[in-house]
């Protein structure tokens, strides 16, 4: 064991540095011209606009190692936003299960950024029992389209969307988690239907999406006919082992204590209050915790390709750092927590943070519950599958 | 950055853990415990016979070079049998002050009997006053004609009743509760004017009381320089801190994984215990907080062996995450065994009771909280 860092791995992160260094934004560029040319440097570097696609799609093909210090190194530097519906969600599917026309067609605007994609899963009825899902999608009489109906909902960024991945049941006979079919259609065509939901934070960022009659070309199913559920629960898993955000958690927290320091109690600050100093302590300690949990998660899954049991509990302690942060936040705005708007009373970080705490709460919700989570390692790591003993 | 063993420490490893395994259930512990000097002297032998003892310990002075990994590798495996042995008091606390700081000629006289498991050896720093603040020393010793006379009560000094010598942490300067002014010092554990009362832990290990009364030490037994002995003090807690959080560990996953085995096999209301959600998820709040634990003491033993100077501050935190989520587990184990949870007969309980020591030395969860804010 050694927490050291190799010279090898050093010299990634001056090289990534570098680079952040050189493409930063300059005043007065567009801002969209900027990232479209950020991602484009990126690629020349060898695959870093794609950093977790595997080296066979032209990802980077970093060590685990190389991936921490990207994360932390990003976490800190400004660099352009991504969405992660294509990139992270959708890609690796293609890359999976997807076949060779379909990758081609798809990847390359994924990867140039050029459409934007929205991830049609829940559904009135499917919330974290995903397989639940009644959106129907039937085959035509010469086989060669399917005609969607039914509606999808909390689609983060529909009105946004150019393309949707979508779960649709073909087939009711069985299980429900067989029958379900894996379609990609493009969101502006008629018969879709986006309404907006207003979330607690007063935001619209998700979204009710209806389908009429929608007819999808059978080139775009993804795989075969029946088997999407196999697709997006693999997704599912990735998504879980993914990077649980801890580098730009301690980035955040390291501002929020910068902000606590600046509300004057006494002669002192809201840091020397020993509430809310010890509410910080053990935020800070259990993020310290988490990110070794991440990187041990990372080595197995580096050593033996599946990620070890440690890694379960990235999502569900991740999340919960998060909403913590937001939580002090509020409780560091004081009297100024309670007001709404762009009108910008009190400090200047509490604009905004009891929306975003009040958002924030959604992190233990999507991608499945966090006692969904529970429930997943009770039975996948312990072994606690029900009815066990008989 | 890796977290692999060597192949070496993966040996050393198994080695304990078959040692544990096949000398630890828990009819033999407690028959161990109950009776004097509370650990077996066959088990100890065999640990210096492996060459256990001898890991931490320099390759000059005999020893082989290890650093604090390998004193986790056997830390977390004795965890998993809540081994009664005194590798604590003598290895990592007598020991590590005296491979820290004495003179070659100490060293010479002590090290090799430590590794050989012939000479015991314990550290008597904290006080009825001190609580859990290691520079809080009002033992005095004052210099008189080339010697040190040492008076003063030092308090829940582990497995004395055993040691050859003792390693004492005394005031030579300063006001109480400064960290310049503190000198160690070894002595003889039958010298005149110390007296010890033994006692058991609430673990089933054993613990004194000493008084120290107008005892008289030759200067050639200072540890490191005069005055100057709270960083070498702070050191050795430092490694005590990351050798019982990684037994902790060790304790922590046996807790978990015998509930999980239980809880299967228990039925009540016409199903097994481990089909309730409540439950399962209990367990899963468990296992977290284990692999959590798990996470830091590789951190801040990592950080340790890259450079002590730096890792003060996640000690703090292991020792405070250690202390809270150990009691948590032990609880947790208790109350989901149910009335079974609460008797001697099952093993869940010792493990238990040995976490709430744990949390009690070199400082609990609040005050390495509060340390760890105020870094």
């Amino acid at each position: 064991m050694d927490i050291k860092l190799s010279s090898d791995d050093l010299a990634f992160r001056d090289e990534v540095r570098a680079f952040f260094d050189d493409n930063k934004m300059k005043a007065g560029e567009d801002y969209f011209s900027w990232r479209l040319n950020w991602f484009k440097k990126a690629r020349e570097k060898g695959g870093w606009d794609v950093p977790k696609w595997p080296e066979k799609f032209g990802g980077p093909g970093w060590t685990p190692t190389q991936h921490y210090i990207w994360e932390q190194e990003t976490a800190q530097a400004n660099i352009p936003f991504d969405l992660p519906f294509g990139l992270g969600m959708l890609a690796p599917i293609l890359m999976n299960y997807g076949n060779e026309e379909q990758q081609e067609r798809f990847m390359p605007d994924i990867r140039d950024r050029k459409v934007n994609w929205c991830q049609g899963y829940s559904e009135p009825g499917a919330g974290s029992d995903l397989a639940n899902l009644k959106t129907k999608a039937v085959l035509s009489d010469d086989g060669t389209y399917y005609t969607v109906n039914g509606s999808k909902m909390w689609t983060t960024l529909a009105h946004v969307a150019d393309w949707i991945f979508c779960l649709t049941r073909t087939d009711d006979s069985g299980i429900k988690q067989q029958g379900i079919t894996f379609l990609l259609f493009p969101m502006k065509q008629e018969g879709i239907e986006i309404k907006p939901i207003i979330t607690l934070g007063g935001s619209h960022t998700v979204n009710t999406v209806h389908f009429t009659d929608v007819k999808v070309p059978v080139e775009n199913m993804i795989g075969e006919e029946g088997k999407g559920w196999t697709y997006a629960k693999g997704l599912l898993e990735h998504e879980r082992t993914g990077l649980a955000g801890l580098s730009k958690s301690l980035v955040e927290l390291e501002q929020l204590k910068d902000n606590a320091r600046s509300i004057q109690r006494g002669n002192g600050n809201l840091m020397d209050d020993s509430s809310y100093k010890s509410k910080i302590g053990e935020l800070e300690i259990d993020l310290l915790a988490t990110e070794f949990t991440e990187l041990r998660s990372l080595a197995s899954a580096a050593a033996g390709g599946e990620p070890g049991p440690e890694s379960s509990i990235l999502k569900l302690k991740g999340t919960e750092i998060k909403q913590r942060i937001q939580k002090l936040t509020v409780e560091a705005s004081g009297i100024y927590s309670s007001a709404w708007g762009d009108k910008g009373v009190g400090p200047a970080f509490a604009k905004g943070g009891t929306a975003g705490y009040l958002n924030s709460r959604y992190f233990t919700i999507y991608g499945g519950a966090s006692e969904v989570q529970k429930d997943i390692v009770a039975k996948k790591v312990l072994g606690l599958t029900k009815g066990s003993s008989k | 950055m890796n977290f692999e063993l060597s192949e070496e420490q993966k040996m050393i490893q198994q080695s304990v853990e078959r040692f544990v395994q096949e000398n630890y259930d828990l009819t033999n512990r407690i028959k161990i415990s109950s009776e004097d000097p509370g650990y077996s002297k066959d088990y100890w032998s065999s640990m210096a016979e492996l060459g256990w003892l001898g890991l931490a310990f320099e390759e000059e002075d005999g020893g082989f070079g290890g650093n604090q990994i390998d004193t986790l590798v056997l830390m977390e495996q004795f965890g998993k049998g809540l081994v009664l042995e005194p590798f604590l008091a003598n290895v990592v606390l007598g020991g590590g002050a005296i491979k820290r700081g004495a003179s070659q000629t100490i060293k010479d006289s002590i090290i090799p009997g430590i590794m050989d498991g012939s000479m015991h050896v314990t550290l008597a720093y904290a006080e009825e006053q001190s609580r859990f603040d290691i520079e809080d020393v009002a033992t005095s010793a004052r210099e008189e004609d080339g010697n040190f006379i040492i008076n003063g009560k030092k308090s829940m000094v582990l497995n004395a009743e055993s040691a050859d010598k003792i390693v004492i942490v005394a005031r030579t300067s300063g006001s109480q509760v400064d960290e310049n002014g503190i000198s160690l010092f070894i002595v003889d554990a039958t010298s005149e004017g110390i007296e010890r009362e033994n006692f058991p832990t609430v673990d089933g290990l054993r613990a004194s009381e000493v008084i120290f009364e107008n005892v008289k030490v030759p200067s050639e037994n200072l540890i490191g320089e005069k005055d100057k002995g709270f960083e070498i003090l702070q050191a050795v807690v430092n490694d005590a801190i990351l050798a019982l959080a990684a037994e902790a560990v060790g304790a922590m996953e046996v807790l978990y994984k015998d509930t999980v085995e239980y809880t299967q096999q228990r039925e009540q209301f016409d199903h097994a215990l481990s089909d309730f959600q409540v439950l399962q998820h209990r367990m899963v709040d468990m296992f977290m907080e284990y692999e959590q634990c798990k996470s830091l003491l590789f951190r801040a033993t990592m950080e340790t062996v890259q450079d002590p100077k730096l890792s003060q501050r996640t000690v703090h935190a292991l020792k405070h995450l250690i202390g809270k989520s150990g009691i948590f587990v032990g609880e947790s184990a208790v109350q989901l065994h149910g009335g079974m949870g609460v008797t001697e007969e099952l093993r869940i309980g010792h493990f238990f009771k040995r976490l709430l020591v744990i949390d009690s030395q070199f400082g609990n969860a609040d005050f390495h909280l509060n340390k760890f804010t105020n870094f």
